[in-house]
């Protein structure tokens, strides 16, 4: 009977981020480096960071780690891995090399399923053309696992969240649901296919993603993570100094995550998150409750929320389309900054 | 009183079973829910609240319980005579009407007749009282709009009575026809999918 590493997370973990308000005062407190050759870092609330190193090169920096998710040794280091790699996709770069970093219980759980994580997570780095080439473990309980990964971006083609401009589209690459349905299974409210459905979607590469960006010209993007779509929606709206409006009934959700969301099946990050947007967000007079709450759900390896100028969004989704994202969708629009940065309906 | 035991449980369980509860419970009767640990407890709150539920917290050492004091369904519900002026007439909004232009035919089996019919439907379509609020035109269907059309002189009614004329631009550059369009704004998937999702009617030749 293989390790079901689900085991060592069953007291709650309800998602492991420090809650986004606590952690944004935490960060604001720390003294910022001055050097022009930082491109990007921590004061945007942007995926990575991205220092220049020449005119044509910059490298752009992330790090990614977390309990498990699933039971399976080798679909966590999948998941891990796509999602460790996902921040440099979301900044338009190409990622190189990697760093494991585990923690792991070496009395307490077979040391196969260790090598089974890096396995997994070494075989869909490779399919990216990145290497590990080093990385570091501690004893510890319970288990973590994640990287820390460099790339590289031409300095004049960096997404950030800071280019979106009034009359663009968001275009959403995947759709909503993962921290919802994950809960839902710990549970057994969730039917295998549609756990299986948020595991692949978990382990899809934003690799595409970032390509189309590039060849549009898209400026501003970020992907849907821990602080859930309205989160990372609000950071980019901040970041480009506009208001985002987005249509709940236009974002493509997983089967099954409605339904839970219904139920009360509402993981706690999803009520941090929401603490998080709603002084800065306006929720729409009949706003669905559940939609609410999926908005604020906590993703793993998510999708790219890009903002796209609207004569080129056309295309661009077609394309997205038929390369492995079958249910992007155009989800809102960018508007002049209003009194709300958010505004969700 | 219907009570809802959480104690033990872990996010987002103590959730789950307090809207069981909600939803089980008659619509009169008062639900308590028995909460142990802080996280869930503001989660709960935070539920009641959205869900505009009335109740009060009573803390017994690490034990919290919560009283709601009406049962029924969890979700949003008005009382009637929030929304509803019983004693106005009833009021029928303008209805929302858009045309989908998608072919140079109307109908299919017989072109020459699906020409003749297009032709005549556009000449039909200026009479109709109200006019529609769109029409777009996508795939051959932005032929409809070109200048040398058949039925040129009422698209450019309609577009002089306020009705918005679309054009797919995919489709326009697809036939290579940008610069023979005298009528008509360009416009994306975006833009006629929106229009199509909020018409109250589409009619579709």
């Amino acid at each position: 009977m293989p390790f079901d590493l689900l085991t060592t997370v069953e007291t709650g973990g309800c998602s492991s981020k420090i809650p986004p308000r606590q952690l944004e005062e935490l960060l604001a407190r720390l003294p910022l480096q001055v050097d022009p050759k930082i491109l990007v870092d921590i004061s945007t609330h942007d995926d990575a960071g991205v220092y220049k190193i020449s005119d044509e090169t910059a490298l752009v920096l992330t790090t990614d780690f977390f309990p498990p998710l699933v039971s399976d040794g080798y679909e966590f280091g999948l998941i891990a891995a796509t999602n460790s790699i996902s921040d440099i996709y979301a900044m338009g770069g190409t990622p190189l090399l990697a760093l494991n970093i585990m923690m792991f219980p070496s009395s307490a759980i077979p040391l196969e399923v260790y090598s089974e994580i890096l396995r997994a997570a070494t075989t869909r780095l490779h399919e990216a053309g990145v290497s590990i080439i080093g990385g570091h473990s501690i004893d510890d309980y319970p288990p973590k696992y994640g990287l820390a990964v460099i790339g590289v971006v031409h300095p004049d083609r960096i997404i950030t969240n800071a280019g979106a401009r009034e009359g663009d589209v968001l275009i959403l690459t995947k759709p909503l649901g993962t921290g919802i349905i994950l809960a839902g299974h710990r549970l057994k409210m969730t039917t295998q296919e549609q756990l299986e459905e948020a595991k692949r979607l978990m382990m899809r590469l934003n690799n595409d993603g970032a390509r189309l960006m590039q060849k549009y010209g898209v400026r501003s993007a970020t992907d849907v993570t821990g602080f859930g779509l309205a989160g990372h929606a609000l950071k980019m709206a901040r970041g480009s100094g506009v208001t985002i409006k987005l249509n709940m009934s236009a974002v493509p959700m997983a089967d099954g995550t409605y339904s839970l969301a219904e139920q009360g099946c509402i993981p706690g990050a999803a009520f941090r998150n929401l603490d998080y947007t709603e002084r800065e967000t306006l929720f729409a007079e009949g706003l669905d409750y559940s939609l609410k709450m999926i908005a604020h759900d906590a993703q793993t390896s998510g999708g790219l929320l890009m903002a796209v100028a609207q004569a080129k969004a056309g295309e661009l989704l077609s394309e997205l389309q038929a390369s492995g994202h079958p249910e992007a969708a155009v989800i809102g629009v960018v508007e002049a900054k209003g009194d709300a940065a958010l505004v969700l309906r | 009183m219907k009570t809802v035991d959480t104690r033990g449980l872990t996010c987002p369980a103590p959730l789950i079973r307090t809207r069981q509860g909600l939803t089980e419970a008659a619509p009169d009767e008062t639900v308590q829910i028995l909460i142990d640990n802080p996280a869930s407890l503001s989660n709960v709150r935070r539920y009641l609240t959205d869900n505009r539920l009335e109740f009060t917290v009573r803390e017994e050492g690490s034990l919290a319980i919560v009283t709601v004091e009406r049962g029924g369904q969890a979700d949003v519900s008005a009382n009637e005579t929030d929304y509803c002026v019983t004693n106005e007439p009833v009021q029928t909004g303008e209805k929302n009407t858009v045309v989908a232009i998608t072919s140079e035919r109307m109908g299919s089996g017989d072109d020459e007749l699906g020409t003749k019919l297009m032709i005549s439907f556009f000449r039909t379509l200026v009479m109709l009282e109200p006019a529609p609020s769109s029409v777009v035109f996508y795939n051959a269907g932005v032929k409809m709009a070109l200048d040398d059309s058949p039925v040129l002189e009422h698209i450019r009614e309609l577009a002089e009575r306020g009705t918005g004329i679309y054009l797919c631009t995919t489709c326009i550059n697809h036939f290579g026809i940008k610069e023979r369009l005298p009528v008509g704004s360009f416009s994306d998937m975006y833009q006629i999918l929106n229009l199509l999702k909020d018409a109250d009617h589409i009619i579709r030749p």
